[in-house]
């Protein structure tokens, strides 16, 4: 087992609940994430995955529950100053800016006050592609790359949380495994990593802790090889 | 793993000392019922200003009767429609800038296809 595993949750959602319209969408949610950990959220569409993240990240308020970072509950917290303070999310969609080029792209990420020219230094180190392509319109590259444009402005501004949403979404399986590379790199660091993602065989190589969730709650926890087992019943109904 | 404890350090001193308001959303709800009510509010006493002020001949009544009804109720439909227009139109506003962020990625999604399929094989 991951010592990671041990370590002290930087993340814990303790009982969440949270509906849209009044439409309850998730029914009591526990789960937490360790200092450290790379922790898979796994499970099929509508399960509640994408709307755990909007609780974490605060732009959905739980009807109940706490959201607590580093012990503290932050639920009512508005999403910028959690962005701020290091909470960062990758959408699903990837979130980045059609119509502006790759450097504009990352001008966004100086909204915690890290200068651009860091910004793009630390991009262009880690993504090479993307320095090849400063002055190209994002949406004209590949969805690959505007996967790794969406993930350098995030990682850019410093995360101490990255909540990360469908990463393979629309993606070819190769690609996929280069960013989940990248991913293992990041939770090296030490960055507490939440990943939700459908298809769940790639994330599962990278994470310390798996969970599954089917219609709003977190049916099981455990280790990867042991979630793996409990996939094909989870998506399929059994 | 690298040592990452100092950015958590760092991190957890700043949740700590974050305020917290509660949602942005729920307060613009908020304020859009109080302007909303508040404009209720506000027609009812002009117009019952206005039923009281016909109502009497004494012109001392007829200066309390709209001091009391209709300037007070004017105010209110004034603070209640700007309460109102300003919190619904952020809504609708914000809704507004996602939905053309959303298409406007999907058209360039189409046209980089569009080349994409135009171009020789």
């Amino acid at each position: 087992m991951s010592p990671l595993l041990d370590a002290p949750p930087l993340l814990e959602l303790v009982d969440v609940r949270a509906a849209y319209d009044g439409i309850e969408v998730l029914h009591g949610v526990d789960l937490t994430v360790p200092q450290g950990a790379v922790v898979a959220l796994l499970g099929p569409n509508g399960a509640g995955k994408s709307t755990t993240i909007s609780v974490v990240a605060g732009l959905v308020v739980p009807t109940s529950g706490q959201v607590l970072m580093a012990g503290r509950n932050t639920v009512g917290a508005r999403p910028e100053e959690l962005a701020r303070r290091g909470v960062v999310t990758i959408p699903e969609g990837r979130g980045i800016f059609p119509n502006l080029t790759v450097r504009e792209n990352l001008q966004m990420a100086t909204y915690t006050g890290v200068s651009l020219q860091n910004v793009e230094a630390f991009t262009y180190e880690q993504f090479p592609r993307l320095g090849e392509r400063r002055k190209q319109l994002a949406g004209t590259m590949s969805g690959g790359e505007q996967q790794m444009l969406a993930m350098a402005r995030g990682l850019a501004s410093d995360p101490a949380i990255l909540l990360l949403d469908e990463l393979s979404m629309g993606l070819a399986p190769l690609i996929v495994e280069e960013l989940y590379g990248i991913v293992a790199e990041i939770a090296r660091r030490g960055v507490s990593i939440l990943v939700v993602e459908q298809f769940a065989r790639t994330v599962l190589g990278v994470a310390d802790l798996a969970a599954i969730m089917v219609h709003g709650v977190i049916r099981s926890v455990g280790v990867p090889s042991a979630i793996e087992a409990e996939l094909s019943s989870a998506y399929l109904g059994g | 793993m690298d040592n990452n404890t100092e950015r958590i350090e760092a991190f957890t001193e700043e949740i700590g000392s974050m305020k917290l308001r509660g949602s942005s959303a729920s307060g613009e709800r908020t304020l859009v019922l109080v302007g909303a009510l508040s404009l209720a509010a506000g027609f009812a006493l002009a117009i019952l200003g206005g039923i009281q002020t016909s109502g009497t001949t004494n012109q001392a009544d007829q200066r309390a009767f709209m001091a009391t009804g209709s300037f007070i109720g004017i105010a209110l439909v004034i603070v209640g429609a700007a309460l109102f227009v300003r919190f619904s139109l952020a809504r609708y506003l914000r809704f507004w800038m996602v939905r053309m962020v959303h298409e406007s990625r999907a058209n360039t999604d189409r046209i980089v296809q569009a080349i994409h399929d135009a171009a020789p094989q």
